[in-house]
């Protein structure tokens, strides 16, 4: 490691905290090449419990891989000092008086480095919120590549563990497996099936027409009521099979037309939904999509709460609990408020006329005739649901 | 297309219609919070009459005598025609207006331009504008349009509409202008329109609106 300068209290701000910023990074770095020895090291022990023969060798690998990871330490070790003298880990300068209003670069409880302490403060967010977005972005990737490249999955994990870990390959899998097909619904006697849930519902809201498709197909009818408004109501379209329904489409005439998506396909299991106008078309009205309305927006925000919430409360029948609260939506432009009694009201904030937006979505815990029958304004419901 | 109300001007009985109007119901819109202007738009009608081509003979019975043009800001490529006795609407080509040039079967005689500004409002769209008599821009009244975007049922849109009806007549008697804008009633029905909202929707409102704002101009004067 090549020799530091330290930094002097005569130094400018802007050195300091720059030298900061690489001892973090340095520290970083050897804080990876630890972790990287004791793989190695485990996997060494491991060889050699495998095959004897190779156990000299591993030993040798063992005493090696020791030694680097003594000077990591000690490297580290150093590092840290330095860091802690310069201010870094405990924040205490930041309310330095000649600090040209930098300060030093803070380590967040969750591990975030936020450079500049004062950002956050006028971005008027947490440190760690940048590491929260990119943890959102990473999963939301990962989702994505999950759904659309399953097959990747598995490879790309072998293929990166192969690098550090010289394992034979057999072992792997073991370790690795992870269910990517959801477990044959029928044999849980809790849940019901997809076919039950669209009959159940059709039964309860005759005022929508239900149709399922495949994921495809759903792309080119949208595509197609870009082009084209059916003029009458279609019939309802309900896939001969359910093993591949990956969007159910509920329509009110004249009110809504609602996309929810099922993962994986053929599940009862919703990830997504939203909420569009019946003359909206084109490729963007699909689950994760939004309208351009700002009515279907706000409906569409709401119902991810309200998704995420029958998901959390009662997964087995998220799906049923979903498509009703869906459908009592029906009267979104016709039913008034159950605070201020009217339908359209001012939402101060957001400077727009709206209908009540907000239907709460709380279960009971008797869970059945659950009617979703109130409504609210944005600015009328008075709690967070 | 997304459904649309339309409105015209009613000034109080005695008083007269002015331009100071036009600028106080525009004032109004641009009071509410979010509202932004969003240009000017301009429609035009013109009242046909037939032009018998023997003046001997009798007009036949069954052809209108009166046919109404209209020309609607949003379609320009599209021309209308309305036949109020018959409850025929026609909707062409702009080209038309050159065909009817042309055949001087009918004649235009007088023109009415609306002309004014438009305004968005979140999911609504307002038109606020002057009703024009051609050829001596003589002011005959004051329209407004309201279109309600997210949807294009009539029926379905009903209550909302006639919410927004109430707060636009709320805010503009406590504007205190001069008169009040009355709703034209239409019964779509008879035109053999249905609950699913088109420009001919459109032309039938115009045409009767129009008749209403001649009638309280006429008796204004």
């Amino acid at each position: 490691m090549e020799p530091q300068q330290q930094a002097g209290s005569g130094d400018a701000p802007p050195k300091q905290v720059a030298q900061a910023m690489d001892r973090l990074g340095r520290a970083a770095r050897l804080i990876a090449e630890i972790r990287l020895g004791a793989d190695r090291i485990l996997e060494a022990l491991l060889v050699s419990n495998e095959n004897p023969r190779l156990s000299e060798k591993a030993a040798e690998l063992t005493l090696g891989e020791e030694d680097a990871m003594r000077r990591h330490f000690l490297d580290l070790r150093t590092v840290g000092k330095q860091l802690e003298d310069s201010g870094v880990l405990s924040g205490a300068l930041r309310s330095r008086g000649n600090s040209w209003g930098l300060h030093m670069p803070l380590v967040c409880p969750d591990g975030a480095v936020v450079a500049y302490a004062w950002k956050r403060q006028l971005a008027g967010q947490a440190g760690a919120s940048a590491v929260d977005r990119a943890r959102l972005a990473l999963k939301a990737f990962s989702d994505q590549k999950r759904r659309f490249f399953p097959q990747l999955e598995d490879d790309q994990l072998n293929r990166s563990n192969n690098d550090t870990i010289k394992f034979p390959p057999t072992k792997r899998p073991r370790l690795l497996h992870r269910p990517t097909q959801s477990p044959n619904i029928d044999s849980t006697e809790q849940k019901p099936m997809l076919a039950d849930i669209l009959k159940s519902i059709q039964t309860e809201a005759p005022g929508v027409t239900i149709s399922t498709y495949q994921r495809l197909e759903w792309s080119k009818r949208a595509e197609s009521l870009a082009l084209d408004q059916p003029k009458e109501q279609i019939l309802s379209n309900l896939s001969g099979s359910f093993n591949e329904v990956a969007v159910i489409e509920l329509v009110a005439s004249g009110v809504f037309r609602v996309l929810v998506s099922l993962h994986p396909a053929g599940s009862t299991d919703p990830d997504a939904v939203a909420f569009f106008s019946p003359n909206e078309g084109g490729s963007y009205l699909h689950s994760r999509g939004m309208s351009v309305h700002h009515v279907f927006k706000h409906v569409t925000e709401y119902a991810d709460k309200a998704l995420q919430y029958f998901q959390s409360s009662d997964p087995n029948k998220a799906l049923s609990h979903l498509l009703s609260w869906i459908c009592s939506h029906q009267s979104l432009f016709t039913k008034n408020c159950s605070k201020c009694c009217k339908l359209l009201a001012m939402d101060k904030s957001l400077a727009l006329l709206l209908p009540p937006v907000h239907r709460p979505y709380l279960l009971n815990s008797k869970d059945h005739d659950q009617d979703f029958a109130t409504a609210y304004h944005i600015g009328c419901s008075s709690y967070d649901v | 297309m997304p459904v649309k109300w339309l409105m015209h001007f009613q000034p109080n009985q005695g008083t007269t219609l002015t331009s100071q109007v036009m600028a106080e119901a525009c004032a109004v819109a641009e009071s509410f919070p979010g509202v932004s202007r969003d240009g000017r738009w301009r429609s035009s009608m013109t009242f046909y009459r037939a032009v018998p081509r023997d003046q001997s003979l009798p007009a036949p019975s069954d052809l209108p005598r009166d046919l109404i043009g209209i020309s609607l800001h949003d379609l320009p490529n599209e021309y209308l025609f309305v036949m109020r006795s018959q409850r025929l609407i026609l909707r062409a080509h702009s080209s038309v207006q050159t065909v009817m040039d042309k055949l001087q079967s009918y004649k235009g005689r007088f023109f009415i331009n609306f002309e004014g500004l438009q305004y968005k409002w979140g999911d609504f769209k307002l038109r606020i504008g002057k009703c024009l008599y051609n050829p001596n821009e003589a002011l005959r009244g004051i329209v407004m349009e309201v279109e309600y975007l997210p949807l294009s049922s009539i029926d379905k849109s009903q209550r909302v509409m006639e919410e927004f009806y109430e707060i636009w007549r709320e805010a503009v008697a406590s504007k205190l202008l001069a008169g009040q804008f009355i709703n034209t009633e239409v019964n779509f029905v008879e035109y053999g329109l249905g609950d699913s909202y088109t420009p001919q929707h459109t032309a039938v409102l115009y045409g009767m609106c129009v008749v209403q704002v001649i009638a309280s101009s006429n008796k204004n004067q």
